[in-house]
């Protein structure tokens, strides 16, 4: 062994083996950031069945025990708490199929998805929004389950959004949509009515505008969430998604422009999620906003005392509001044949029905909606404008369709482009999108 | 044979001792870097990440990327322009907050530990507290200037583009004052005493004093701080993002954040990918220069 230095060798054999062990932790610790990030896998008592992911599906006996993960992004803990009581009914009523559900926030989980999507290290069965889920079925992410499941009944809207050419790459778990909710104490004190049209609404919004109050807000997010609550308007008008360059559409954003500048809505709004906004509103500082069905069950905890109620978004045209809500999709390569175990029992009408109560869902089966929610009017109102939803997409691009969108009503919001400039804007994106 | 034995010859030790490290670095940052260069050279997105057919087509995402609208270029001005600032208004304070604490008075030390506390919280949690600070109607800024009677109507400063982008630069410039200022007043105390005392006697005044002994006695821990913030605020990511995340319609967009909503929002992961070059380039040769510096200074 070479003699490193000009001092004699002191320390003998216990130096140098200490030396060496300290290399090896060293280069051991080097290494441990190295190991695959399995965020799924955290099962043990598994035997031989994890997720395969060379195309075939395994098919399982009996005896053995397969999991199957879902992911899902309902921050609500009530929502949580329903998906969890749904899932430990199922494991205990049968032993097959063990099923463990994974939050993932929201605004990660189109990012998890294309990760895991990238990396090969996808759950089995996705709960995610609708109008995402063309998007990933084009990505050939979600298994064809055409025929598996009786969707005669169910809403046009959901099934659409899960349908590429024909076929059926998920199954509508439960819909919303937006309505408007309206502070009814302070509309009386302004010695208004209920809007209905545009114009009633702007004067409406104008007059239970106070110092501290303004008339009317919704979140105009500059994403998903703000293309959502923009798009009724631009709807309302007859004009579609694709259409913002038209007059339609600029009549929308001019409409909203009016509202902003007339100060009935506040600017802030575009940085307000759907709860943000709700917060506000039962915190007093909005006479009226634009939210969603999932927001009810909250509410109604929340502020008793609150003399609120809801009606119909006021239209221009035609009557609009957004449908949202979310499908299952089954993982093509997973546990195919568990996942769909699982969701044939969910979609059963009493546990769906359990779900949608729960979580202020409104079922997709449309026989099942008809009676959801007995006399109570405010979830009736939903049903009703439910009718009126449309669904964003579907389109394997509607991500940056949406982008585009939600920019342009921005730019009016803020007072950087007029209607007009931020339409044909808006269009040339669009239309560089899709095609034309 | 003998080149090899040449090679492990004691002059040549540093290499071998080096080597992990280098062989570490190529594969966790070199690889990575490598192949995101190469990612920016293909056309991926969402639709053809898992089929593997990814074309080739060299330089057009850049093109695209400058002449498809203006939010890349205003990326890489607001990102200039956020660094500068940033670093001017820091060095400057910092620079005169180290110069006053580095007399001993009682309370020096304690002011300087509490005087580190902008630079020791989370910049997330930092960003977060400024949201509200300025916020319109609940933030405590636009409650002071009414008090105050400065003005009369409450400042949009995050909803507006022009104020959004003052807003982050003074947070930013909060956070890295301490930073400025720590290594400064390290500086200082590398200057013996005695300069201070021969220049006292010799007559100097203060600013004299300041202009000929540490100022050029402090050339180098200068030189290390303002590149090594410049390198620091250039990747800025995590303020911005959460603060503003790039609004209000693209106006506050850096390299960074600009690069994470491509690829991660929008799922265009060629894009992306090339606008982190285009940070990753600028950087780069900045580092260089600092590495010019700093070599400079050792050899004399």
């Amino acid at each position: 062994m070479m003699n490193l230095s000009n001092q004699p060798n002191t320390g003998g054999i216990m130096k140098k083996l200490f030396a060496l062990l300290m290399v090896s932790v060293i280069m051991g610790t080097m290494f441990a950031g190295c190991s695959k990030n399995e965020p799924t896998k955290e099962q043990t008592d598994s035997v031989d069945n994890t997720t395969t992911t060379d195309g075939s599906s395994e098919t399982e006996t009996m005896t053995e025990v397969t999991n199957v993960t879902v992911w899902y992004y309902w921050e609500a803990e009530g929502h949580q708490k329903t998906l969890n009581k749904v899932i430990d009914d199922f494991n205990t009523l049968q032993k097959g199929v063990s099923v463990e559900a994974k939050y993932v926030p929201f605004t990660d989980f189109k990012k998890q998805l294309s990760i895991g999507a990238s990396a090969d290290e996808l759950p089995d069965i996705v709960i995610l929004d609708n109008p995402d889920h063309a998007a990933y079925a084009s990505m050939g992410i979600f298994a064809d389950i055409t025929g598996e499941f009786d969707v005669s009944n169910y809403y046009a809207g959901p099934v659409n959004s899960a349908t590429i050419d024909g076929k059926l790459y998920g199954v509508p778990f439960g819909s919303n949509c937006l309505a408007l909710f309206y502070n009814d104490d302070m509309l009386q004190a302004a010695g208004v009515e209920v809007p209905t049209t545009w114009e009633e609404l702007e004067a409406v919004a104008a007059a239970t505008t106070t110092d501290n109050v303004y008339g009317l807000a919704f979140s105009s997010l500059q994403n998903e969430e703000g293309t959502f609550n923009f798009l009724p308007w631009v709807w309302s008008t007859g004009a579609s998604s694709y259409e913002i360059n038209s007059e339609g559409g600029i009549k929308a954003l001019k409409f909203i422009k009016g509202l902003v500048d007339a100060g009935s809505m506040p600017v802030e709004a575009i940085n307000w999620t759907q709860g943000d906004t709700k917060n506000q509103f039962i915190s007093g500082n909005l006479a009226m906003m634009i939210n969603g069905t999932w927001q009810v069950p909250s509410m109604r905890s929340d502020v008793p005392d609150m003399n609120w109620n809801v009606a119909m978004i006021p239209q221009d045209k035609e009557q609009a509001s957004g449908l949202g809500g979310e499908n299952f999709a089954v993982i093509a390569g997973g546990q195919e044949e568990a996942s769909l175990e699982f969701l044939k029992y969910v979609t059963q009408p009493e546990v769906n029905l359990f779900m949608m109560n729960n979580m202020g869902y409104i079922s997709p089966n449309m026989a099942t909606a008809d009676g959801q929610f007995g006399d109570d009017s405010v979830y009736q109102v939903f049903v009703d404008e439910l009718e009126f939803a449309k669904s964003r997409g579907p389109l394997p691009e509607w991500p940056q369709v949406s982008d585009a969108i939600s920019l342009a009503f921005n730019e009016v919001i803020v007072d950087i482009s007029s209607p007009e400039v931020a339409a044909e804007k808006a269009q040339k994106t669009i239309d560089s999108i899709i095609g034309q | 044979m003998k080149a090899i034995k040449k090679f492990f010859r004691f002059d040549n030790i540093g290499y071998i001792f080096v080597l992990p490290a280098f062989l570490y670095m190529m594969f966790f940052v070199g690889y990575p870097i490598f192949s995101n260069l190469m990612l920016s050279l293909r056309d991926v997105n969402m639709r053809n990440i898992k089929t593997g057919i990814q074309p080739f087509v060299g330089f057009e995402n850049y093109v695209v990327l400058f002449t498809r609208d203006s939010v890349l270029t205003d990326a890489l001005i607001n990102t200039l322009i956020f660094t500068v600032a940033s670093i001017v208004f820091q060095f400057i304070i910092g620079f005169g907050l180290a110069l006053i604490l580095n007399k001993t008075f009682t309370l020096a030390k304690p002011i300087r530990g509490i005087l580190m506390v902008p630079w020791m919280i989370p910049i997330t949690v930092t960003a977060l507290m400024f949201k509200f600070i300025f916020g319109t109607d609940v933030g405590i800024l636009n409650y002071i200037l009414n008090a105050l009677g400065l003005i009369s109507e409450n400042i949009d400063w995050l909803t507006n583009p022009f104020t959004a982008k003052i807003a982050l630069i003074i947070t930013n410039i909060w956070i890295g004052i301490p930073f400025n200022m720590i290594l400064i007043a390290t500086g200082l105390t590398t200057i013996p005493k005695e300069m201070y005392e021969s220049a006292a006697i010799d007559g100097a005044n203060k600013l004299q004093t300041f202009k000929n002994i540490t100022l050029p006695l402090l050339k180098p821990t200068i030189e290390s701080v303002l590149i090594l913030g410049f390198i620091y605020t250039f990747k800025v990511y995590d303020l911005v993002w959460v603060m503003t995340s790039g609004g209000p319609v693209n106006s506050t967009h850096m390299l960074s954040t600009y690069s994470y909503k491509l690829s991660f929002e929008m799922f265009k992961y060629s894009e992306g990918a090339s606008v982190a070059n285009v940070l990753f380039v600028i950087l780069l040769f900045v580092s260089l220069i600092y590495l010019k510096v700093v070599y400079k200074e050792e050899r004399t």
